[in-house]
């Protein structure tokens, strides 16, 4: 599967069909997958796909980085839940279908953090998301590489972010506030959920808006809850789901029980999931007169 | 302790990881750990405080400064780096203007110190001139023995008037046999040189810059996580008649940082930001205040969502080093 893909990169930036290959390889030791940037044919070797390539790289394709806009059209290696992320930004007009070049990878499903690798892909290790997958084989894609998988997902999503988002629904308010706070509480400001999310591509964040200042940015309970609802509210309706958020958070604050949850609601209210058809766009941007409303208390 | 008046703060287990955290129950103690998740700095510059409080009425402004609060800390179960990083951070508060939110409370903090007999491979504190029983900045420095428990050294003055205070607590050592200590492998970099390297005006520029850095994401993580950076920001919050003037944390990693009034960022792109965050550490510490500005606990890397890897910048630019001279 590696010699495919580094073959199809090294065609692609031979014919200068594209400049730039957005990719996993490893770090120095060998012990970490990690973002790689190929411009050369000859550098395509670096490239890898394996269990521990857990990263979205669709984040790189958005505007937050010019200097990689600047090498010109790009290939990436995408997994088809990076895909989802592409044709949000495809269908929310922040990307060309034509503009990125888009090298599909069959999964088979990744390690939640890599740091949990011990050598085999386990269940328990994986994100929820692999567990009901229904993009192992890309959909959308410029080429694919891999043997079909034949993985058919479970009727009902399944796993522990749906467990914990029952539980949290059946909580009395008081406690579900509590619930959330205590999380909340340990928020260090880090940006990091927004920072890896590439439907987070604003250029000014409304966190980062001070005249006037639109929310507290102090890491005290008050600032925290409004950065995390501000957050959820944004994603409401284009959250892929991803996972990118909670596994990047340092002080484990449960996101996708925050993002799921939102996109549940969507789903009810809507009848659409993001990030498979990107012509499309998210409820939440557009109106309709027949939008239900009775969701709305 | 807490009958002395004294905050103690120890490692604890919160969310799935060990973390320093002001507790009144000794037994919440944890001792399995390679280095918390947040550093000793919290304690010190907390990440969120007041330093005014205005209220603005008919024409009147009316600032008053909120004193430092002046609680003694005993700080507990801290790592020989993060002691370390202490005299770092003294250094930039003290440097020409000497910050009494960050001076009272350090002088105030005592550091119990734990030689470190667990690490993994993020720790590299040998390569930065430190060791996994380093007592620099530590006040006392226990070493844990076979038998589960601790030998107790003073290594301050503040360190032995301490155990002596309460040395009831503490029993005879005589003949333990302690524990080995972890030993982080050593990274093929020279501190020396990379900071001779950076300080080379012709490097600042290096295509390497781009090519090593391109893939952060510019989140905080690391800056929040490690305990030399100190970078902060000083900000009004509540209404336009009254509210509160807060000295948060910030990151020289989020764009806005650098971002001028007029538009202008001298630091445009995120691996401009990192290079700096790179040349913070390894060139204006050592030159400018004649600092440490890694002390090695390897925060960054655990920390970091694409495993941008400080020790690998480190042994790159030592390559180069080496090559060019």
């Amino acid at each position: 599967m590696e010699n495919e893909l580094r073959r199809k990169a090294r065609e692609l930036l031979e014919s200068g069909e594209v400049k730039v290959v957005i990719g996993y390889g490893w770090n120095r030791r060998r012990t970490f997958t990690t973002p790689i940037f190929v411009t050369r044919p000859d550098d395509t070797d670096r490239l890898i796909f394996n269990e521990r390539c857990v990263n979205n790289l669709s984040v790189y394709l958005t505007r937050k980085y010019r200097d990689i806009q600047a090498l010109g059209r790009p290939a990436i290696v995408a997994k088809g839940c990076d895909i989802r992320n592409i044709a949000v930004l495809i269908s929310e007009g922040q990307v060309e279908r034509e503009g990125v070049y888009i090298i599909g990878v069959v999964c088979r499903g990744v390690v939640y953090r890599q740091e949990l690798w011990k050598g085999e892909l386990r269940p328990e290790i994986m994100p929820v998301k692999c567990h009901n997958c229904d993009v192992r084989n890309p959909h959308i894609a410029d080429a694919v590489v891999g043997e079909p998988s034949d993985f058919t997902p479970p009727e009902e999503p399944a796993g522990m972010v749906f467990d914990k988002i029952r539980e949290v629904d059946a909580m009395e308010p008081a406690q579900r506030w509590a619930f959330w706070m205590e999380h909340f509480r340990r928020c260090i400001k880090c940006y990091a959920c927004r920072q890896v999310c590439s439907l987070c591509y604003c250029e000014r964040c409304i966190t980062e808006k001070n005249m006037p200042q639109w929310i507290e940015t102090s890491a005290h309970p008050r600032g925290n809850l409004a950065w995390n609802l501000i957050r959820a509210m944004h994603l409401t309706g284009r959250c892929t789901f991803c996972g990118e958020c909670e596994r990047a958070c340092p002080v484990n604050i449960p996101l996708n029980v925050i993002n799921q949850k939102m996109s549940l609601v969507v789903g009810e209210a809507f009848d659409y999931r993001s990030g498979y058809d990107p012509g499309e766009h998210p409820p939440m941007i557009v109106f309709r007169p027949d939008d239900r409303e009775d969701f709305i208390k | 302790m807490r009958r002395s008046g004294r905050r103690f703060v120890a490692p604890v287990v919160d969310a799935r990881q060990v973390v320093y955290r002001e507790i009144d129950d000794a037994s919440r103690v944890c001792l399995d750990y390679i280095v918390p998740r947040n550093s000793v700095k919290e304690f010190m510059f907390p990440q969120t405080e007041t330093v005014a409080t205005f209220s603005i009425a008919k024409g009147e402004v009316d600032l008053r400064e909120v004193e430092p609060p002046a609680v003694e800390t005993v700080v507990f179960g801290v790592r020989p780096c993060d002691a370390a990083s202490i005299a770092s951070m003294r250094s930039v508060f003290t440097w020409d203007f000497v910050d009494r939110y960050y001076t009272e409370r350090q002088d105030r903090c005592l550091i119990v110190t734990v030689a470190c007999t667990s690490g993994d491979d993020a720790c590299f504190c040998t390569s930065v001139g430190l060791g996994p029983d380093a007592a620099e900045g530590s006040d006392v420095l226990l070493r844990e023995t076979e038998g589960g428990d601790f030998t107790v050294e003073a290594v301050s003055e503040r360190g032995e008037a301490f155990v002596s205070e309460f040395a009831g607590a503490f029993g005879e050592a005589g003949g333990v046999e302690t524990r080995a200590l972890f030993e982080p492998g050593r990274l093929e970099a020279d501190t020396g040189k990379i900071t001779e390297w950076l300080s080379r005006r012709e490097h600042y520029d290096e295509p390497f810059w781009a090519e090593a850095c391109r893939k952060c994401v510019g989140c905080g993580a690391c800056t929040f996580s490690c305990p030399t950076c100190h970078c902060f920001d000083i900000i009004d919050e509540g209404t336009a008649f009254e509210g509160e003037r807060r000295k948060n944390w910030d990151a020289c990693q989020f764009d806005h940082f650098t971002l001028h009034a007029s538009g202008h960022n001298p630091r445009d792109t995120q691996y401009k930001r990192w290079r700096n965050r790179f040349m913070c550490k390894f060139n204006y510490y050592p030159r400018k205040f004649s600092s440490r500005g890694c002390v090695g606990c390897g925060r960054c890397i655990r920390v970091c969502p694409v495993r941008l890897d400080i020790t690998e910048v480190m042994e790159e630019v030592t390559a180069m080093a080496a090559s060019q001279q």
